[in-house]
């Protein structure tokens, strides 16, 4: 064995790395040469001081170096967790968002017409009260008569359609309506009227 | 540490990663905790340099939280958080080696960098970690290695990994490893025997 490859045993001997033939013939060749024998004994208190030094210094970090990490890395990450679910599921988030629109959306409009709303050819031939309109015994309305959120009372002659929306109608013995009676309930129905009334209004016009 | 003690840490490590990912700030300290003095004291033994040995502290934890999604589960949390540190150390190697000149080995005058010498500095200076003539000698030793030899050198005696643990942590293959680790310790060795330890 020459010195070269005696050299590169010894250090697989120090890495923990060598077969029980190599460390054989290592040690035969350390016997016999003086120089790699010296050189062997030098990397054995090298690898021994380093392991004992290195192990035997105390260093740590410096007091309060926790403390200034933990206030550097940015604040709760746990409130972020809702926008994660949104950013995996764009598509949901969306239909979600618009159902929540229209919803609010339509109960707004409903809830604006709480009031009574009367539509009329003619106001003078109506009598108002509360949230009774009537139609008194005699009189005659030309044009159709609407009543929203309201009670309808037709004792005299309305020359035209009845609608009532949200409410409800009585309707005399002596009345006499010439067009159709219709009465809205429904928040759908509602609706249909709305669209059906904008589409006849632009084609009366 | 017995085996039994590194599995019972390894478990440890692993619950409290878990945790720290999910965005638990207290595993997050824990972690912190354990293994700030591991980091710290790696990195003063690769630059030499206690400010800039905390600077790389920090930074590591910083990186370590703002990459938690790419660490990957089977790897040693150990592994991962070494490999930050010491990439981060190597960088601030390489960008003062005009300056220093590692590979000649000139730089035997202990702690004397350009922090040490900013008048007024209160901190502790260099030395005060050194209690023996040994661990001064060992210390200049190390800091004058070439830093391709100094992390290989530094994970093995500090850290006290394998050679397959440090090709995992500096990315390399085990046969580099080795071939730095025989050329660092015969560096080493001759240091050594030149400063008359033996």
């Amino acid at each position: 064995m020459d010195c070269k490859h005696a050299s590169t045993l010894m250090h697989d001997y120090f890495d923990g790395d060598i077969t029980h033939e190599q460390a054989v013939e290592l040690k035969g060749h350390l016997q016999s040469c003086s120089a790699c024998s010296i050189q062997f004994q030098q990397l054995e208190q090298t690898e021994m001081t380093l392991f004992a030094t290195l192990r035997h210094t105390r260093i740590s970090a410096p007091d309060g170096l926790v403390s200034r990490i933990m206030n550097e890395i940015p604040k709760q990450r746990k409130q972020q967790v809702w926008l994660k679910v949104i950013k995996k599921h764009p598509a949901l988030t969306a239909a979600a968002i618009f159902l929540l629109v229209m919803l609010f959306s339509t109960l707004s409009l409903m809830k604006a017409d709480n009031q009574l709303i009367v539509k009329v050819g003619d106001l003078d031939q109506v009598v108002i009260n509360g949230n009774i309109v009537t139609v008194p015994e005699g009189s005659t309305v030309t044009g159709n008569l609407t009543v929203e959120n309201g009670k309808a009372e037709i004792l005299g002659n309305v020359e035209g359609n009845l609608t009532v929306i949200d409410g409800s109608y009585y309707q005399a013995s002596t009345a006499h309506i010439s067009g159709k009676v219709k009465r809205i309930d429904q928040a759908l129905d509602w609706i249909w009227y709305r669209i059906s009334n904008t589409f006849t209004d632009v084609a009366y016009r | 540490m017995d085996l039994e003690e590194i599995i019972v840490a390894d478990h440890f490590d692993t619950r409290l990663v878990k945790l720290a990912r999910k965005g638990d700030q207290g595993a997050f300290a824990e972690l912190v905790d354990l293994y700030k003095d591991k980091i710290f004291h790696l990195a003063y033994r690769m630059l030499s340099n206690r400010h800039e040995a905390e600077d790389i502290v920090q930074e590591t934890f910083l990186r370590v939280y703002k990459n938690f999604h790419r660490y990957d589960e089977k790897q040693k949390f150990s592994t991962w958080i070494y490999r930050i540190a010491t990439n981060l150390c190597i960088d601030r190697l390489r960008k003062r080696k005009p300056n220093y000149y590692l590979d000649a080995g000139m730089n035997d005058q202990d702690g004397v960098d350009g922090y040490a010498i900013i008048p007024g500095d209160e901190r502790t200076p260099e030395s005060e970690y050194l209690l023996s003539e040994t661990q001064a000698m060992i210390h200049t030793a190390i800091e004058g290695l070439p830093a391709k030899y100094k992390s290989v050198i530094v994970l093995r005696y500090l850290q006290e990994l394998s050679l397959q643990e440090i090709g995992d942590v500096l990315d390399m293959p085990v046969t580099t490893v080795k071939t730095r680790v025989h050329r660092g310790r015969e560096f080493l060795r001759k240091k050594l025997e030149h400063k008359a330890v033996f």
